[in-house]
């Protein structure tokens, strides 16, 4: 089941500065939003108010057009994940961290799905006995990903997950999301690289001062 | 029993142990001479100033008068455990607080130890009501100051580790889980410490004071036990209250992340 992520006039004030200045964005069961911008234009803010890490000053955020204020934080992140920039891996083994979000609701990730967990992000089997913290850029940004997707969420927001890889690396990464895609999981895919956000192959907007504008085509 | 008196010339004398830390500070460019000489002062005419309130008080012994003396205690006690934590909150956000853990874990450990070890006649009966609760208080608050000072730094360091979790559907309980219980370690180890090496390499300083001034050193021990237990319990209570304001300043009601602004 998945439910329609909105984001109504959404407005973000920092020390007077408006970060956000009334952007709306609509993302429907199984679409893909890629949303491009420089660095500064607020599309990171974007994201996090949208993961619910952040209130906006004004506006609203719906899930299954239901205000996001009215679903218990622990039920909307786990409904709605969110992956940062440079995920930060917990201690331990790359198992360890994929069980993390349901072990926080005590349950857990057996064997087999955790195999499927990497192999859904395109990682060897191998990699979940290996300590997480002393992987590569690339592979600790598929383990983040693997670690939502042990959630069962339904829409991924995705903050710069290409910035910090080099270009091989972050090409690999969009095409392992719209691999995700294709198997019916909405997402916000936000990136200052403009090559990364046509590559979704979905809906394109652009960020400029706090808005978000239809991008041509 | 008679003990050995300090007449005021020979505790003059005594500042020349000041004097070598001041010599070896100069000597070594440490910069804190100026600090060693005012806490030299500052902490003589506190005892000082103290000393004679007690006789006062003891002379004049009302609940009030008890009452106030322990909440100046308090006060002060409070003012310190919220001062200069770097990666904090404003003095104002903390003061109160560190009133109610301090407050909190002094009554935990005072109240049930007066009612039913060493009962007192009356309930105010400040020869114990004051030295005890003062060391309770002052345990708390170097329990409370560690506490904030390292749950704030802890949490903007970790930021990236906690906003994982909370992503990850973690209450702020669970995201801050790590810290808490790295904080509460080292804010506790000091007291455990206490517990562990008492009588091998330190005399506690009432036990001590108690035996120079006469009293049979097997009741002067058995005080010394209880005051080591309450001195656990105000840690512990005190250490915990603590972690709970400070878990509520990091996090809104929606469970976000929000680091305190630096201080100037």
């Amino acid at each position: 089941m998945t439910s329609t992520l909105e984001g109504r006039e959404l407005v973000v004030l920092r020390e007077g500065r408006r970060i956000l200045d009334g952007a709306s964005i609509l993302v429907r069961p199984g679409e893909a939003v890629a949303i491009e911008g420089p660095s500064g234009s607020g599309k990171s803010t974007l994201a996090r108010t949208l993961a619910s890490l952040l209130d906006p000053d004004a506006g609203t955020v719906l899930l299954g057009g239901r205000d996001a204020r009215e679903i218990p934080a622990v039920e909307f992140r786990t409904r709605v994940a969110f992956l940062a920039q440079q995920p930060a891996m917990f201690e331990g083994t790359v198992l360890g961290n994929l069980g993390t979000g349901p072990r926080l609701r005590g349950k857990s990730v057996d064997d087999a799905q955790a195999r499927e967990l990497v192999r859904a992000v395109g990682l060897d089997e191998e990699i979940l006995a290996r300590e997480a913290r002393t992987l590569s850029g690339g592979e600790k940004q598929r383990v983040a990903l693997a670690r939502a997707l042990a959630n069962g969420p339904e829409v991924l927001l995705l903050d710069e997950p290409t910035a910090a890889l080099d270009p091989e690396a972050g090409e690999r990464i969009v095409a392992l999301l719209r691999d995700l895609r294709a198997r019916g999981l909405s997402m916000v895919l936000v990136t200052h690289v403009e090559a990364h956000a046509r590559a979704l192959h979905g809906t394109l907007y652009r960020c400029e001062r706090g808005r978000l504008l239809a991008a041509a085509a | 029993m008679s003990y050995a008196h300090i007449t005021l010339p020979r505790l003059l004398l005594s500042l020349g142990l000041i004097a070598v830390a001041v010599v070896l500070s100069r000597r070594s460019r440490l910069g804190l001479e100026r600090d060693l000489l005012w806490g030299a002062v500052r902490g003589a005419a506190q005892l000082i100033a103290i000393g004679y309130v007690l006789l006062l008080l003891f002379n004049h012994e009302r609940p009030a008068w008890v009452l106030l003396l322990l909440g100046v205690m308090l006060i002060a006690a409070g003012a310190t455990a919220a001062r200069r934590v770097e990666h904090g909150p404003r003095r104002g956000v903390l003061f109160p607080r560190a009133i109610a853990a301090i407050g909190l874990g002094t009554v935990v450990a005072v109240v049930p130890v007066f009612a039913g070890v060493v009962p007192l006649h009356p309930w105010y009966e400040a020869r114990y009501l004051v030295p005890i609760s003062g060391m309770m208080l002052s345990n708390a608050m170097n329990v409370v100051a560690q506490v904030f000072e390292r749950i704030f730094a802890s949490a903007r360091v970790e930021a990236d580790q906690i906003e994982a979790l909370l992503s990850l559907g973690a209450t702020p309980r669970q995201a801050l889980e790590r810290q808490v219980r790295a904080t509460l370690r080292a804010a506790l180890l000091p007291t455990i410490n206490g517990l562990l090496t008492v009588g091998l390499v330190a005399l506690p300083g009432m036990m001590t004071g108690q035996i120079v001034s006469g009293t049979a050193p097997e009741q002067a021990v058995r005080y010394q036990i209880v005051i080591l237990y309450q001195l656990v319990a105000v840690a512990a209570v005190a250490g915990l209250v603590a972690v709970a304001f400070a878990r509520r300043l990091l996090f809104t009601s929606r469970a976000q992340l929000v680091l305190p602004q630096a201080q100037v």
